[in-house]
């Protein structure tokens, strides 16, 4: 069976500036695929990790786009061309009455290409991965560097990661 | 880098002092306001009040927007914008000279609305039937009402945050929790009557229900564009140092951008449920501004009120990007005008597209009214609210993604 996850190693802090701070000496000394587990969302943790902005608003922007001409196509066809029913006296393409139908579809759109392409960048759904330590969703703050990054050399982390405070380091086997 | 984000630089809070350039500037555009009033009251009657009434109610939207919102950061407790909020705060020295000009307006209630006017009741018995609430002594009282409520808020509201600049009592804060409450309160029931009596009731045989709050969106929409101006102004100028940055400016733009697209939401449903129902006592609105010149400035509303703010306030680099937002903030203020003129001109002229002169001038004698309060409000008053206990939030502010 294909390996779900990949080990590496990872370090345990209990201070959260202590963690940014490592995780920056991490970035600096050439890991780039290392991540940053903490229990709360932690300001300045982006740039510390050296996270480039996401590219899930061009998702949302160009489906939402897709949606507005989809809406706009979609009505003009059903109301002016395949089954035209005069309403009023109004125009068979009667722009007003069709905006909140092409308002809706932008919307759905955009939303709905949004979650899928954040479950695609996050690799969701992940089952059961390896649990590091339980305490990383209450008080404790982790930086884990996987096997397969540059340089990767377990006995030289380990000791990068005492020496920038780390108060624990734990090996994490592949599955 | 990350040090670069998040080293707190040097908070530094100065005495604002206008130059005398700029003083000189709000002498000269009263003046001109002034020159432009008197001359209007001999030559041009009808167009003067018209004028009026456009800047009027611009410059009463800037300070009650400033009011609105410092009320709402006081109501939901917010943290980020105490170090803006005492821009909102200097709006509302404007609120004063509000009420003393919605008082000379009452000289000129005949000119604009034909309710106010003895032959036009006289001759049409729909008109007869709306003076129980359409007549000039009601009209007073509620513009009293209103002018004093907005002043007696603004005393306490303000009052108490500048006070706390002095005491550092921090129970102010809480006290404005709940005049902020009773505030929203007043304001939404006076804010929705003002806008009817002003301008819906210039054609008193037409009524939409959204009208309030279409006055409101804009109004709020335009009081952004005046508060970005402000902070960036008082950033560039060194007054203030460290406690207004990018992130707060990067806030405030989505505020506005959040208020372009409520605005088009209001906008379109009126226009949408008007066309849709085509009922005439109705339609009459938008057909007087699909005519005459005026189809033009209806969808240049749309675009330059809507589509073109929304677009450029879209990415996040560009809602930090301080010329940018002078850019949108100018285009939004300007059709912020462009909407009032919108909604009143039609009225006059035989429903002709007419701007000029008179329209500047008494324009730019609101502005140099307006400026003058502000300027001195901000020599008077620290420029950040710096014993607000919430201040420390504020200068860590950071937006993430």
């Amino acid at each position: 069976m294909a390996k779900r996850s990949i080990g590496g190693i990872a370090g345990i802090w209990t201070e959260e500036h202590s963690v940014i701070t490592a995780a920056a000496k991490t970035r600096e000394s050439g890991f780039s695929k290392f991540d940053a587990i903490t229990p709360y969302p932690v300001h300045g943790m982006e740039e510390a990790c050296g996270i480039k902005r996401s590219w899930i608003p061009y998702v949302t922007f160009v489906a939402g786009l897709t949606g507005l001409l989809f809406g706009l196509w979609l009505t003009w066809w059903t109301s002016a061309v395949n089954w035209p029913i005069n309403v009023g006296g109004k125009p068979m393409f009667s722009w007003p009455a069709f905006i909140p139908v092409i308002f809706e579809l932008t919307v759905l759109f955009a939303a709905l290409c949004s979650v899928a392409a954040l479950f695609y960048v996050t690799k969701m759904p992940k089952m059961d991965p390896p649990v590091i330590d339980p305490d990383l969703t209450s008080h404790k703050f982790a930086i884990f560097v996987p096997q397969n990054d540059v340089g990767y050399d377990e006995v030289k982390i380990e000791r990068l990661f005492k020496e920038w405070g780390a108060v624990e380091v734990k090996k994490v086997a592949e599955y | 880098m990350a040090s670069s984000n998040h080293s707190h630089t040097e908070l530094h809070v100065g005495k604002f002092e206008a130059s005398p350039k700029l003083k000189n500037l709000t002498y000269v555009f009263i003046a001109i306001g002034a020159i432009t009033f008197a001359a209007g009251l001999m030559k041009n009657q009808e167009r003067i009040w018209a004028s009026y009434l456009v800047s009027f109610f611009f410059f009463a939207c800037a300070g009650l927007g400033g009011l609105f919102w410092s009320a709402i950061q006081n109501l939901v407790k917010a943290g980020w914008s105490v170090s803006v909020r005492r821009y909102a705060e200097g709006l509302t020295s404007y609120i004063p000279v509000m009420v003393v000009t919605s008082f000379i307006l009452i000289l000129g209630l005949k000119y604009l609305y034909p309710w106010a006017d003895h032959d036009k009741v006289a001759e049409s018995a729909l008109l007869q039937s709306k003076t129980s609430y359409l007549n000039v002594g009601f009209l007073v009282v509620r513009l009293a009402v209103f002018g004093l409520g907005m002043l007696a808020f603004r005393q306490i509201l303000v009052g108490n945050s500048l006070k706390q600049d002095k005491t550092g009592d921090e129970s102010l804060t809480h006290k404005n929790v709940g005049y902020s409450i009773g505030f929203v309160l007043f304001f939404a029931v006076t804010f929705s009557l003002f806008s009817v009596d002003t301008l819906m009731s210039l054609l008193p045989t037409w009524y939409s229900t959204i009208f309030g709050i279409y006055c409101f969106s804009g109004m709020f929409q335009s009081f952004f564009a005046i508060i970005i101006p402000i902070a960036i102004f008082m950033k560039r100028s060194g007054f203030v140092k460290g406690y207004v940055t990018e992130d707060h400016l990067h806030d405030l733009a989505k505020f506005m951008k959040g208020f372009t697209v409520f605005w088009a939401y209001i906008a379109f449903s009126q226009f949408m449920l008007i066309w849709y129902a085509n009922i005439p006592e109705e339609t009459e609105y938008f057909i007087m501004r699909a005519q005459h010149g005026w189809m033009g400035i209806s969808l240049a509303l749309f675009i330059f009120r809507f589509v073109v703010p929304f677009l450029a306030l879209l990415p996040k680099s560009l809602k930090r990007d301080e010329n940018h937002l002078l850019m949108v903030s100018g285009l939004i203020l300007v059709m912020q005008y462009v909407d009032i003129f919108w909604m009143v001109y039609p009225n006059f002229f035989e429903g002709h597209l007419t701007f000029g002169f008179w329209e500047i001038g008494i324009f730019l004698g609101f502005a140099g009214l307006f400026l003058a309060v502000l300027l001195n409000f901000f020599s008077k008053n620290s420029l950040v609210a710096i014993k607000d206990p919430r201040l420390h939030e504020a200068s860590h502010h950071h937006v993430s993604y």
